[in-house]
C-alpha cells in the first residue's frame, strides 16, 4: 500500500534495507515500543507509520509487541484511536494502596462556574448553561463533571431533541461541606453584602470556591 | 361523526361537595367555629375518598402534586406544578429526578402507599424533602398512632404531629407538613393518604398569628390553622374530584368506541395516575399507537391535555 511521503524520511532511515529480516522486525518493534512509551498521549497509527518500513504491518508489531510484554506488570492498550502504556487492572489495588485514592482531577474555575450554575439552577439543560453563561458549555466539562460523579443526568426537558437535564449527586454535597442544597449560599444576599460580583463570575474568577 | 350517545352529563350526586357553610371566607377567630367548618367539610370527602371510584389514585396523585407545587414554592424554588409533571413523566429510570422532582417523589409516596408508614419511609421522605433525617423522628409515628386511638379529632391529630416534628428539627418545616397530612389521613381511616393540609400553606386565611405571619406547624395557634387548612383543602379536593369525575365519566363512555387493543390499558393507567405521557410505550403499545389513541380521545374530549404543548403532550383526567 502507497503511503504518503514522510518528512522523517530523510533523518531516519525506516525501510532498513541493510538489516537480515528477523533483525529489522526485532528494530521496528523496538522503536514502537520506544515511541508508545515516550509519548503522553495515545499514540496514533500515522504516527507510528512514520517511523517503520511500508511494507511491515503495525498491528502485527504491536501484538509482537504485547507478547513480550506478557509477563510485564504493564501492556498495551488501545484508546481513544491509538495505543498506549497502561498498568494492568490487576494492579489497581497495589496503586491505591501506594498513591491512595484520590487521584481525582482538579476542577479547573471554568468546571467549577458549571458545576456552580447546575447547583442553583438544576435541573438544566447544557444549551441553558451555555445560554446563562454567555458562552458554549462543552460537552467535554459536562463529561469532566460527570466522571468526577459530581452531577448526574435528570429528567430529560420538553424541548426539540429532548435534551438530557443535569442535576448535582449527592457527592457534591459531600464534596462542599454541604447538608443539603438549601445550605447552598443565597446568592442575592452574597450581592448585597458585595461578596459576589456578577462580572467577575462570567470572567471565570471565583472568590473562594476553589477547595 | 356520531355523537348521539354523547356522554350524559355527569351526575353531581355521585361525588360530594364540601357545602358552602362549611367553607371559610374570611378570617376564623374562633377555634370553635373552625372546628365546625372542618368537621362539615371532612364528612364529604370522607365520603368521597371511601367511595372506590375508580380514579380515585389519579385524584390523589393530583392532590400530591398541588402539595409538592406548595411546598416548593415554601423552599422558593421556581418549579410550579408543570414543571414538576414535566420532571415525573419525562425521566427515564434510573435518573436523577432533582430537588424539585424529589418533592413531589416524597408526596407521591404519600399519596400512593397504603397506611400506617414504617420509619424507614419518613427517612427516605425527610431525605428527599432536603431534610436531615435523624433518629429523632423515631417516636413520632407511635405518638400519632397514640393520638389516633385515643379519638382525638384528625385536624389536632395532625397539628400536634406536625408540631412534633418541629420540636425536633425547626428547620424541617417541609416535613411537619407532610407528617401533619399523614397524621390526618391516619386518623381519617383513608389509606392510601388524601393530602389537603400542605396545598393550602399559603392561603391568607391559614395567617392566625398575631403578627398575620404565615401559619405553621407548632404556632400556638395552629390548631386553629390545622382546622381551617382541613376545611379549605377538603373544599379543594371535592372541587378537583368533581371535575376528574366528570372527565373519567366521558372516558368511560367512549371507551366501546376505541379500536386500539392496548386501550384498556391505558384508560387503567389514566385513571391511576396524574398524568400519562403522550408517547407512552408499553409492550403492546408503541409511541405512534399511543399518540393515535390520546389523539382520539382527545378529540372526543375524553382526556386533558395538562402540558399545553405541541410535543412532549401530557395526557390526564
Amino acid at each position: 500500500m502507497a503511503r504518503p511521503a514522510r518528512e522523517t524520511a530523510g533523518l531516519l532511515d525506516t525501510e532498513l534495507d541493510g538489516l537480515p529480516p528477523d533483525l529489522r522486525w526485532r528494530e521496528w518493534m523496538t522503536r514502537v515500543e520506544a515511541v508508545i512509551f515516550a509519548s503522553p498521549e495515545p499514540v496514533t497509527r500515522d504516527l507510528l507509520a512514520r517511523i517503520v518500513g511500508t511494507s511491515c504491518s503495525i498491528d502485527l508489531l504491536i501484538e509482537d509487541v504485547c507478547n513480550e510484554l506478557a509477563a510485564r506488570p504493564y501492556e498495551i492498550v488501545t484508546v481513544a484511536g491509538g495505543w498506549q502504556f497502561r498498568t494492568r487492572p490487576r494492579q489497581a489495588d497495589v496503586l491505591k494502596a501506594a498513591f491512595g485514592t484520590a487521584v481525582a482531577a482538579e476542577i479547573s474555575a471554568g468546571e467549577m462556574l458549571v458545576l456552580v450554575s447546575i447547583a442553583y439552577h438544576q435541573p438544566v439543560t447544557r444549551a441553558a448553561l451555555s445560554d446563562m453563561l454567555g458562552r458554549e458549555v462543552s460537552r467535554d466539562t459536562i463529561g469532566q463533571l460527570r466522571r468526577q460523579d459530581l452531577i448526574a443526568s435528570g429528567p430529560r426537558a420538553p424541548q426539540p431533541g429532548a435534551p438530557y437535564t443535569y442535576v448535582t449527586t449527592r457527592k457534591f454535597l459531600d464534596q462542599f461541606g454541604l447538608e443539603t442544597l438549601r445550605d447552598l449560599p443565597d446568592l442575592e444576599a452574597l450581592e448585597d453584602a458585595g461578596l459576589l460580583d456578577k462580572e467577575k463570575l462570567l470572567a471565570g474568577d471565583l472568590p473562594g470556591v476553589c477547595r | 361523526m356520531n355523537r348521539q350517545a354523547a356522554p350524559q352529563p355527569a351526575t353531581p350526586q355521585t361525588v360530594p361537595r364540601v357545602p358552602a357553610w362549611a367553607v371559610p371566607r374570611g378570617p376564623v377567630e374562633s377555634d370553635v367555629e373552625a372546628a365546625y367548618l372542618a368537621g362539615g367539610a371532612l364528612n364529604s370527602l370522607d365520603i368521597l375518598a371511601r367511595s372506590g371510584a375508580p380514579w380515585l389514585a389519579a385524584w390523589r396523585h393530583r392532590l400530591a402534586l398541588k402539595a409538592a407545587a406548595a411546598t416548593l414554592k415554601r423552599l422558593r424554588r421556581p418549579e410550579d406544578e408543570a414543571a414538576l409533571r414535566d420532571a415525573w413523566v419525562l425521566r427515564q429510570p434510573g435518573d436523577a429526578l432533582g430537588p424539585a422532582g424529589n418533592v413531589l417523589l416524597a408526596w407521591r409516596k404519600l399519596a400512593g402507599r397504603s397506611l400506617p408508614l414504617s420509619f424507614e419511609d419518613l427517612q427516605t421522605v425527610a431525605d428527599l424533602l432536603g431534610v436531615n433525617s435523624s433518629a429523632a423522628f423515631g417516636g413520632l409515628l407511635a405518638g400519632i398512632a397514640d393520638d389516633a386511638r385515643a379519638g382525638l379529632p384528625a385536624p389536632l391529630v395532625a397539628a400536634r404531629a406536625g408540631a412534633a416534628v418541629l420540636r425536633e428539627n425547626p428547620q424541617a418545616e417541609t416535613v411537619a407538613w407532610w407528617v401533619a397530612d399523614l397524621a390526618l389521613s391516619w386518623r381519617m381511616g383513608w389509606s392510601p393518604a388524601v393530602p389537603i393540609l400542605a396545598g393550602q400553606m399559603h392561603m391568607p386565611i391559614l395567617r392566625t398569628g398575631p403578627d398575620r405571619r404565615r401559619g405553621r406547624p407548632g404556632d400556638q395557634e395552629f390548631e386553629r390553622g390545622a382546622c381551617l387548612a382541613a376545611a379549605l383543602g377538603a373544599a379543594e379536593a371535592c372541587r378537583l374530584a368533581a371535575g376528574m369525575a366528570q372527565q373519567a365519566e366521558r372516558l368511560r363512555a367512549v371507551e366501546p368506541k376505541l379500536r386500539s387493543k392496548a386501550a384498556g390499558g391505558v384508560i387503567a393507567l389514566l385513571m391511576t395516575d396524574d398524568a400519562v405521557s403522550g408517547s407512552l410505550t408499553t409492550g403492546t403499545m408503541t409511541r405512534w399507537a399511543s399518540r393515535r389513541l390520546f389523539e382520539r380521545l382527545h378529540q372526543f374530549e375524553a382526556v386533558r391535555e395538562l402540558s399545553g404543548r405541541a410535543a412532549f403532550r401530557l395526557y390526564g383526567l
